[in-house]
């Protein structure tokens, strides 16, 4: 009776986590009962092999001086688009006329892949810390003041007018009520600029870098070093759902006075 | 006489996961002769949309007899139809298809069903709307689209499950009067759920008033007030004797400990 | 209507439009009379024009167009086929949703493009290449917007249908399905993104034709004016393809007024 119970109550984490490791499983299987082409062999690896791979780098540095390069130009470029575009956005969704005349540019930048801009800024800066820092940041800073000017535009007429019934004034208005009436906003902007954050740092490392865990990943699949390969996609992976799950939890946190959050996608 | 719908020692309990179990119903009786209008009134949480729901077929009581015109009621049929509170109308859909939708389900034929769908939409008052989206309408005008649904399948049984608690005062006094126009003219009977007391004794031939939670009935009063009815007996003195004596029933149950 | 109803009521479009003129104008006069303009930094609208010009005229442009917009289009078609299917599935039975939703999820968090250089090795430089990533990347947003419309569903209409006797197969078409269509728009709007996203990493790492490819070759030439060309030309492609399924989204559910994250 016990087992079974548990396994009724735990449901969902039993599924989900038996789901990944059957994949694990098979996936190390494959090599044992299907015989590649000799084309597939050179770019098939396997888990252990990744994990052994993962290991070997860990214990030699590699893994942690290009994991430096990547952070700082992450941590960088977030920070920038921070500082940029939340009070950017604090502004923009006050002012209708500042709205109204970005407009055009931030539509036109929010729908084009902020990468495109990639070779544009490698001319300009060179193949170095600056660039990715940029495309980072131009990935980073649209979802933050997106969704922050949106956040302040649905403020609640009504309590804005309560507050300012009582005399307050603009600075104070968005003290009181604007801004903490749009932390949930930001907070889901700040999940979405992270995972374009990342984004950003693997693809300005593929092309405008030559260290960091992106570059390292475009070496090895030069060279076929597909374990290399997986390692630090999965690293990349790890990062975005740690920092995905953590900033889930502030939401959830910070946004559970909200009846309903701001959309999540 | 047969009672067309009858509840014996209906019983039911709710256990959500990891939580108490909770009796909603307990040991419920309760009688319906065909063409009655019967309003059921209670404390908030006492069970009585959850009665409306096991009537409708949807949920299934656990213990006690629920019968229908003899037989026992297993799930929805097409004998009985519900009009929700929320008036719960597909927003995609224009008012003529959303009061054909019962139709459509019971496997009814185009033509027909744009026949009967244009009657009803004239029955309840909204011929021109009938290519309007829900979101153009006002609230008393969804109702109605519901109503027209709800009368489309010729159920022989209308649960309404207040069903105008969601609209203002005056467009709700409008309703009822033309609930009451359209059921003399239909015969169905109703099972009508509110927490107005002035509606139930307004509305109905009798008033069942349950307990708080968890719920059976607690007494049925007779109205005897002269039909049809109109908005005026509704200042008349019996008219506030009725409401009174209901009150007075009620009472006891509002102040009772397992009120939510 | 008088001038000034129509100007407070198209407020929006012609304030963005004079800001954009203003800022061109700028540009040009700033680059012609005040700085000078080193061709291998800078470029200006002038310049631009000419290049955009010659670009339409020869058949090149058009070519590296088609050649991205073949890859593309496979690519999307595949993650619609299979992610809408798979977020209805997903919604549709609870043990499939358990199995799935963390895998996915953690998928969908990370950044796939990281694969592309795998994805490129294996399949080559052509349009099998670059499709894959295209799928890999806009299947996402298909499988969970999909997903996330199915359970939304209000539960009062499947209350609705059942109470009219409705069975599985009504719930579905009648209520599930149109519930979902604003919700699998709004995925094809987010798909499209990242889609761009994969043609375009595609094409700059090992192509040799297609728009991508033409942007960074212009870079590698210092040829600016052309790569200025196929940034623009790209953001009008994608802008217009937003929109359009913004409005695709408005048309389709008016009565959704969301205001919603881009």
């Amino acid at each position: 009776m016990q087992p079974k119970k548990f396994f009724a109550e735990h449901e969902s984490f039993i599924l989900g986590t038996g789901f990944i490791v059957l994949l694990l499983i098979v996936w190390e299987s494959i090599p044992l009962w299907y015989t590649l082409p000799r084309g597939m062999a050179l770019f098939f690896t396997t888990p252990s092999k990744i994990a052994a791979a993962f290991y070997e780098l860990l214990l030699n540095g590699t893994i942690e001086k290009h994991f430096y390069v990547s952070a700082i130009a992450f941590l960088v470029g977030l920070g920038l688009s921070i500082v940029v575009g939340i009070p950017l956005g604090l502004i923009m969704g006050r002012s209708r006329t500042l709205e109204d005349l970005l407009d055009p540019y931030i539509t036109a930048a929010n729908a084009t892949p902020r990468i495109v801009f990639l070779p544009l800024l490698i001319l300009w800066f060179g193949i170095g810390i600056w660039s990715k820092i940029l495309i980072v940041f131009a990935g980073a800073v649209f979802p933050l003041l997106i969704n922050t000017y949106v956040g302040v535009k649905n403020v609640n007429r009504v309590l804005v007018n309560v507050v300012r019934s009582f005399g307050a004034n603009e600075w104070q208005l968005m003290k009181i009520v604007v801004l903490p009436n749009s932390v949930p906003y930001i907070i889901a902007g700040l999940r979405l600029a992270i995972g374009r954050a990342i984004l950003g740092v693997v693809v300005g490392e593929f092309f405008g870098s030559s260290q960091g865990l992106g570059y390292m990943i475009a070496s090895a699949a030069t060279n076929y070093k597909v374990d290399v390969v997986f390692v630090g996609v999965f690293i990349f992976m790890a990062l975005s759902v740690i920092l995905t799950l953590a900033v889930k939890q502030l939401e959830s946190r910070l946004a559970s006075w909200r009846p309903e959050t701001a959309k999540t996608f | 006489m047969a009672s067309f719908i009858q509840a014996q020692n209906l019983s039911l309990a709710f256990r959500p996961k990891n939580r108490e179990a909770v009796t909603a119903l307990t040991d419920l009786n309760l009688a319906v002769t065909k063409g009655e209008f019967v309003s059921i009134v209670g404390p908030s949480g006492c069970g009585k949309s959850t009665f409306l729901n096991i009537v409708l077929g949807l949920i299934k009581h656990d213990s006690g007899t629920l019968q229908f015109n003899g037989t026992p009621i297993t799930g929805p049929s097409q004998e009985r139809a519900m009009v929700f509170q929320e008036f719960g109308l597909l927003p995609w859909r224009t008012v003529e298809g959303n009061v054909e939708l019962g139709l459509e389900l019971k496997g009814t034929p185009a033509a027909e069903r744009t026949r009967r769908a244009a009657e009803l939409i004239k029955l309840v008052g909204l011929n021109g709307f009938e290519s309007h989206y829900p979101h153009e309408l006002s609230g008393g005008m969804k109702q109605r689209v519901g109503l027209a649904r709800a009368l489309a399948t010729e159920p022989q049984v209308l649960l309404m499950d207040e069903p105008f608690a969601a609209l203002d005062a005056q467009t709700r006094d409008l309703m009822q009067t033309e609930l009451l126009q359209i059921w003399e003219r239909t015969k169905k009977t109703v099972l009508f759920v509110t927490h107005s007391i002035e509606e139930a004794a307004y509305l109905s031939d009798r008033v069942i008033v349950m307990t708080a939670r968890p719920g059976r009935t607690k007494d049925v009063l007779q109205i005897d007030l002269p039909r049809p009815r109109d908005y005026e007996m509704r200042l008349t003195p019996e008219f506030n004797e009725i409401k009174l004596r209901i009150w007075e029933v009620l009472k006891e149950e509002l102040n009772s400990r397992a009120q939510t | 209507m008088s001038a000034k109803e129509y100007f407070a009521e198209h407020r929006r479009f012609w304030i963005g439009i004079c800001s954009v003129f203003v800022l061109v104008c700028a540009w040009e006069l700033t680059l012609t009379y005040i700085f000078p303009v080193n061709p291998f930094f800078f470029t200006k609208p002038s310049l631009i024009g000419t290049a955009f010009l010659e670009q339409i005229q020869s058949a090149k442009l058009w070519h590296d167009l088609a050649v991205s917009s073949q890859a593309f289009i496979w690519g999307f078609s595949f993650a619609v086929v299979i992610g809408i299917p798979l977020g209805l599935v997903m919604g549709w039975r609870r043990r499939v949703e358990y199995s799935l939703d963390p895998f996915l999820t953690a998928l969908y968090a990370s950044p796939l493009v990281a694969l592309a250089p795998l994805f490129i090795i294996i399949f080559g430089v052509g349009v099998t290449g670059k499709a894959a990533l295209v799928f890999l990347l806009a299947v996402f947003p298909f499988v969970f917007n999909t997903f996330a419309g199915v359970k939304s569903t209000d539960s009062l209409l499947i209350n609705v249908i059942r109470s009219f006797g409705g069975d599985e197969k009504d719930l579905y078409l009648k209520v599930i399905l149109p519930s979902t269509i604003p919700y699998i728009i709004a995925g094809a709007r987010l798909a499209i993104g990242r889609g761009l996203v994969g043609i375009i990493v595609g094409e700059f790492y090992a192509a040799s034709e297609g728009i991508g490819f033409a942007i960074s070759q212009a870079g590698d030439t210092y040829r600016l004016p052309e790569m200025f060309v196929g940034i623009i030309i790209l953001s009008l492609i994608a802008v217009v393809l937003t929109e359009l399924m913004r409005k695709l989204e408005s048309t389709v559910a008016p009565w959704r007024a969301s205001d919603e994250v881009r």
